[in-house]
């Protein structure tokens, strides 16, 4: 109850200022309403699945995304310029000996335009503060164990560049095309909480 | 300087919270806290690092007390405050 | 007049200084003072120390992923790797750098 009280107050809170700012008109109605289109109707996890499953089943695709994100991109017709500002998108590789995850310990760095807003638990203090000294009692709360023999490289988001990882592609799954491959992405995946 | 926000390596924060299927927002005036500030941003009244600035400077307990996009709600109202930008100081 | 050279290659060891810089700063405490290796140069930027204190014209510099081990941070027994991002002027290059 005094939570609903609670976020209902700050709820008028939020109202009031935004009818402050657009009578002061330093922002527009129209430039909110398409900010909040772009972000729900644009960027999503299921971006990186399919830039995912293209990477999966196209090689040249996979390298050219590997070297230079920003400029491959476009092949699946996506770009990072959807958030806030444009930013430098790195993906990196989950191999067989190999386990990525991401991580910003100073506040909340994701390729929001791309993927959307991140999860909660990502910018929980929780995380932030765990993941970058132990990965494996956290990767464990996900239910994600890996081999003694797996090196771990957890990176840390602090400047210009944006992360996602590239799951490896599950085993038994040669048959499958590409949008059946996209739907086998989870959003954990993509930040390297999940294998796939 | 080192202020709350900087958390890695630390200990004491607890087991995560995992929610399954969890929305992009919580709720609607979450989102146009999202809106305001990439808003802001864009118009060029702040930059993100001024409101990273303006979210590290809240006090440590208000900072921890707070949710995630309250916490951007105080920056965005400290950073319009001393900005000046409705005019009224 | 070509781009500025980057001051560190990939593959080079640099420390990261150990200083508290009055205002907001990209520099986790945790990597403050410790080695790592340059895992690449990523473009330039300008130092959000600059931008977060208004300044009209931040300095433009070089962005480096830098890997941690574990064992460097922490000690113990972790054999995992953490890189950071960081921007040139936070780095000098190690003592122990014979590369």
């Amino acid at each position: 109850m005094s939570g609903e009280h609670a976020s209902s107050t700050v709820a008028v809170r939020v109202r009031r200022l935004e009818e402050r700012l657009i009578e002061a008109g330093v922002v527009g109605d129209d430039q909110l309403d398409a900010i909040l289109t772009g972000v729900l109707n644009g960027a999503s996890p299921v971006n990186g699945a399919r830039i995912v499953a293209r990477a999966w089943t196209d090689a040249g695709f996979r390298e050219r995304l590997l070297a230079d994100a920003n400029a491959a991109l476009p092949e699946v017709g996506l770009s990072m310029a959807g958030g806030i500002q444009e930013q430098r998108l790195k993906v990196v590789e989950n191999t067989a000996e190999q386990h990525n995850v991401l991580v910003c310990t100073l506040c909340s760095c994701y390729p929001i335009g791309l993927l959307g807003p991140s999860p909660s638990w990502y910018k929980s203090e929780a995380y932030r503060s765990r993941v970058v000294r132990d990965p494996r009692s956290v990767l464990a709360e996900f239910g994600l164990t890996l081999g003694d023999g797996v090196r771990i490289t957890v990176w840390d988001s602090s400047a210009e560049s944006r992360y996602m990882v590239l799951p490896r592609r599950p085993d038994g799954t040669d048959d499958l095309g590409e949008e059946a491959l996209a739907r086998l992405v989870t959003r954990e995946g993509l930040i390297g909480t999940a294998a796939v | 300087m080192s202020r709350v926000n900087d958390v890695g390596g630390q200990s004491g924060f607890g087991p995560l919270e995992i929610e399954a299927d969890e929305p992009p927002f919580h709720a609607d005036w979450e989102a146009r806290v999202y809106a305001l500030n990439t808003a802001l941003v864009r118009s060029g009244v702040y930059t993100l690092d001024e409101f990273r600035d303006a979210v590290e400077r809240m006090a440590p307990a208000e900072y921890l007390a707070a949710s995630y996009y309250e916490r951007w709600l105080h920056a965005i109202e400290t950073l319009v405050a001393e900005r000046k930008v409705l005019g009224d100081g | 007049m070509g781009e500025p050279q980057a001051a560190f290659a990939a593959g080079q060891r640099v420390r990261v200084r150990a200083v508290d810089p009055v205002g907001h700063t990209r520099v986790p405490r945790y990597i403050r003072g410790h080695t790592g290796r340059v895992v690449e140069a990523q473009g330039r930027w300008p130092l959000a120390d600059d931008r977060a204190a208004g300044a009209a014209e931040p300095r433009v510099e070089t962005v480096y992923t830098v890997a941690f081990p574990a064992r460097e941070l922490w000690g113990g027994d972790g054999a995992h790797e953490v890189t950071v991002d960081l921007w040139e002027s936070y780095l000098d290059r190690a003592a122990e750098d014979r590369a």
